[in-house]
């Protein structure tokens, strides 16, 4: 690559913004953005990074509307700068907790959620797949909700709302908690003992989403634990001060209320986890076992995890 | 309660407490990858072997097949499986470990290939943040493209990266070179010292030294779309156990 670290800095946060964007974006528009996030550019500046971007293939004009990204826009920027890339799994994590404003008093406010595409032919089973590890209070939360009317959901498919864990993380940043989202892990049940992590992989670690890398490389086994309650499912440890331990613990109560599954042996402390001074781990289910156990079952199955966030009632009346 | 789980550059270093090869006497005890494939694939899988190995994709060419059935380093081959054994790359960084090399495995990770030539990490795994091996888990992620690095010179690849104290530079290269003499190959590229080393940043006075993951040839089978897992950090296996690629 012929330009500096410096510029392909910037070339990546454009190829950023287009992404997340669902519409084609003008040179202003972009560089207001970018000024936004810390990059100031003028449109001129800006123009001439799209024609160099429109030059690498990254970017297509559409008429006079502004750009998009193209299929190998979209690659480059999961492949460009690997070093950046890895704080930027967390990040996104973080300004989604940041975002979703759930009050676990009153029920209200919004929740951050993952998108997940199925074939429409496919979307009964991947419900039932679902409903399985709800029923085992495997999940994060007690429902889902199907959504077919959104731009990101291909014809033909079907999307799937599912309460994302950072939620839980953005709950008790609200009340004043400092939660800092440490792990995904495997977590083992089995009938002799209580359960126990098998594997962990930092947030801070990775370029790759630890769930998705968890899930494709087949390494757990939810099907057996919803139908016998011995097997493998995912988790988020998060930590938090000693001090706030029952806080936290009635903040999980009432979210609790509200329909977050916290069954029995997760939650506060414990584990064979590393024990860090004065720090308690949290630990809650993923949202992410639903589709892992649709995956086990054989569906086809893509998910985006922390699309976005929505209102809470949006997904809690959706049964 | 359990033990604390163990993260990978903590098992790498426990492994570079055991491993005892001597590239020069070509004796001693080196660390493994263990992998299985069905029967019927050992055909084409072993000529995937060698095409990877001639393409320089692969640490070795040490390596040893088991029948299913038979028992070795504890480990009993299952039925209709063949195993395969070759030497994990993480060798290396036992080797430089134990002459007293100040040296940090960083993590593992995708490196894009561009006409032959090693062009940046597009995805990389901190062995820190990690229990499972990298190259291990990324196998499955269908981000690889190594027969296009075979066949046509650009793809993607596994590989890993460790950064080695600049004073040590003459030290490092010394026994590089005696593990080519001794057949080990998938050195990728020796940074400078204080130099990002395909994108991956290293500590002050540091140079990065990245080499192909132990796992290519294994991941380049998959592409192909015979059945394979492979457990990467196996154990430890003496070298005289293993046989040479092109005797099979």
């Amino acid at each position: 690559m012929s330009v500096s670290i410096r510029s392909e800095r910037k070339y990546l946060e454009i190829l950023r913004i287009l992404k997340e964007s669902h519409e084609p974006m003008g040179a202003k528009r972009l560089s207001g953005l970018m000024a936004e996030r810390g990059f100031i550019l003028s449109d001129r500046a800006v123009q001439y990074y799209l024609r160099y971007l429109d030059e690498l293939g990254f970017t297509v004009k559409v008429g006079n509307r502004g750009r998009i990204l193209t299929e190998l826009g979209i690659a480059e920027s999961e492949r460009a700068l690997v070093d950046e890339r890895i704080g930027f799994i967390i990040s996104k994590l973080e300004r989604l907790a940041f975002l979703s404003s759930f009050d676990p008093e009153t029920c209200t406010g919004s929740i951050a959620y993952n998108l997940s595409i199925v074939r429409e032919e496919d979307l009964e089973g991947v419900a039932s797949a679902f409903d399985e590890v709800i029923g085992a209070e495997c999940g994060f939360f007690n429902t889902y909700r199907i959504v077919d009317a959104d731009s990101r959901v291909p014809a033909g498919h079907a999307g799937i709302i599912t309460a994302c864990s950072v939620t839980l993380d953005g709950v008790l940043q609200k009340v004043g908690i400092p939660a800092r989202l440490e792990y995904a892990g495997r977590i083992a049940f089995s009938e002799s003992g209580p359960p126990e992590f098998v594997d962990l992989i930092g947030y801070r670690g990775t370029t790759v989403d630890p769930l998705q890398l968890f899930i494709s490389a087949g390494l757990t086994s939810i099907n057996r634990l919803v139908a016998t309650g011995c097997g493998i499912a995912l988790a988020n440890v998060r930590e938090v001060p000693v001090a706030a331990r029952s806080q936290v613990e009635e903040t999980i109560e009432l979210m609790k209320g509200c329909g977050f599954v916290f069954p029995a042996g997760i939650g506060v402390g414990g584990f064979n986890l590393v024990e860090r001074p004065y720090r308690l781990p949290v630990v809650a289910f993923t949202g992410m076992n639903l589709v892992g156990n649709s995956i086990e079952r054989g569906f086809a199955i893509r998910t985006e995890i922390g699309a976005g966030s929505i209102p809470f009632s949006k997904i809690a009346d959706s049964t | 309660m359990n033990d604390p789980l163990k993260f990978t550059n903590h098992r790498i270093e426990e492994y570079a407490l055991q491993v005892t090869y001597d590239p020069e006497e070509d004796t001693g005890t080196v660390i493994y990858n263990l992998s299985l494939i069905r029967n019927e694939d050992l055909e084409p899988a072993l000529s995937i072997m060698k095409e990877t190995h001639s393409t320089g994709l692969s640490v070795s060419n040490r390596v040893r097949i088991t029948d299913a059935g038979e028992r070795i380093c504890s480990y009993t081959v299952p039925q209709g499986c063949s195993a395969i054994w070759t030497v994990c790359s993480i060798t290396l960084d036992a080797l430089l470990l134990r002459r007293g090399v100040p040296l940090n495995p960083i993590g593992g990770g995708v490196v894009e290939i561009d006409h032959r030539t090693p062009r940046r990490f597009t995805s990389m795994l901190l062995y820190r943040a990690t229990t499972l091996d990298p190259l291990e888990v990324l196998v499955s992620q269908e981000t690889t493209s190594i027969l296009d690095v075979i066949h046509h010179g650009s793809g993607s690849i596994l590989a890993n990266m460790r950064e080695c104290h600049m004073e040590a530079e003459a030290l490092v290269g010394m026994v590089l070179d005696e593990l080519t003499a001794s057949g080990f190959s998938g050195i990728l590229d020796f940074g400078i010292p204080n130099v990002p080393l395909l994108g991956v940043p290293v500590s002050p006075q540091y140079m990065g030294v990245a080499m192909v993951g132990g796992t290519n040839a294994m991941a380049a089978i998959k592409e192909a779309g015979y059945w394979v897992v492979t457990r990467a950090l196996g154990g430890l296996i003496d070298i005289g156990e293993l046989g040479y690629l092109e005797d099979y």
